[in-house]
């Protein structure tokens, strides 16, 4: 059977991947962060990783853009996007996540299957930092939280309810953890940008009250107030906050295990040991 | 529609070595040549490197950044923030005015 044994919350600046790997200083509360996450992904013992992430314009662009789409092969790598981040090729768990799609689309959610693809930084500049060794299988959701329109908050709580429904029903003997990954609020290259760079958190007070929510496990109320308005005025990256959203709707509301948030980033750090 | 040409022409860049190559080598023959066809008013403008003016016509700006990322069109991930920056001046202004959270 398989058995959902905890859930990560993960920010996937690659910058901040990248000066980790060149073992900059000024990093070092983001190591220690992600070394958090690292302990407690290897207590967890997971067989299998999904991560709800977004593309970031790398996989589904031309020819369509999914909703929602799930990655079905035997192994992937990248990341694609960052040449100078370590790259990694890595499993997939193509089985279970065949099974995940059958499930999720008879419990009524349109998930596409994607079985040609490679990761981007979103998933492999924090898994990079957290579990080099890649010895664990992912699984990529992805939901498409950028490009217009994006899907509801609590829709994609649905989805993640209904792929925590199916990881249990599994007959796949599986250790599963869930993670979403991205920001609460973040621009890149767009207006709201910070007067020192390229990017910015144009809603500093929006990431930091998720963050409480999170703490308090008071999941209700950010898929409340995680709004259309909200979101669009969090930044042209805060629609990641869906990512996180579909994670916790894999599992019974409840206090983080673990979560601090960066506030000058727009995003936090969390752990939930189910 | 022809937006979306541009923002092809910057995912391209972050997808696909040998067309930065080939902006590299001649951009007006480059761009000449993509599909969908850029409009000539966005050509100037990408071979202007003025970002400013193509977010004012609806290119995405997370990939229109990648054009600072990538040096290309003579500019730079810093160069690139400050022609935004310049461009929504006025709104920028607005929105701290509005937004006393915002940094």
């Amino acid at each position: 059977m398989g058995l959902l044994v905890g859930a990560l919350g993960i920010p996937h600046n690659p910058f901040t991947a990248l000066a980790i790997a060149r073992g900059d200083g000024a990093v070092d509360e983001s190591r220690r962060l992600y070394g958090e996450l690292e302990a407690r992904l290897e207590a967890m013992r997971a067989d299998t990783l999904i991560v709800f992430t977004t593309d970031h314009y790398n996989l589904f662009f031309e020819l369509s853009v999914p909703i929602f789409a799930i990655g079905v092969a035997e192994a992937t790598s990248g990341p694609s996007d960052y040449e100078m981040l370590p790259q990694f090729r890595l499993a997939v768990d193509g089985e279970l996540a065949a099974e995940l799609q059958a499930a999720v689309v008879a419990d009524g959610f349109d998930v596409g299957r994607s079985q040609e693809f490679q990761l981007d930084h979103t998933i492999l500049a924090p898994l990079g930092v957290i579990r080099p060794a890649m010895d664990m299988a992912v699984v990529p959701l992805w939901i498409s939280s950028s490009m217009r329109p994006i899907p509801s908050a609590a829709r994609c709580l649905a989805l993640g309810a209904a792929v925590g429904r199916a990881v249990r029903a599994s007959a796949l003997e599986r250790r599963v953890v869930v993670a979403g990954s991205g920001a609460f609020s973040f621009e890149v290259g767009g207006p709201r940008m910070s007067e020192a760079s390229h990017v910015g958190v144009p809603a500093p007070a929006w990431a930091l009250r998720v963050t409480e929510l999170l703490a308090a496990g008071d999941v209700a109320t950010v898929v409340a107030e995680a709004t259309p308005e909200r979101l669009a005025a969090a930044g042209n990256a805060a629609g990641e906050i869906l990512n996180w959203i579909a994670m916790l709707g894999a599992f019974a509301a409840r206090p983080a295990s673990f979560i601090a948030a960066q506030g000058d980033e727009g995003h936090a750090y969390a752990a939930w040991e189910l | 529609m022809s937006v979306y040409a541009v923002d092809k022409v910057c995912r391209r860049a972050v997808a696909d070595p040998e067309f930065v190559a080939a902006l590299r080598a001649d951009a007006e023959a480059t761009l000449r040549a993509v599909t969908p066809q850029l409009r000539e008013r966005e050509r100037e403008l990408l071979l202007a490197g003025d970002v400013g003016a193509l977010g004012r016509m609806g290119a995405n700006f997370f990939l229109l950044h990648q054009l600072g990322r990538l040096e290309l069109f003579g500019l730079t991930l810093p160069s690139y923030a400050e022609r935004i920056r310049a461009e929504y001046a006025v709104e920028r202004a607005a929105w701290l005015e509005q937004r006393p959270e915002r940094r």
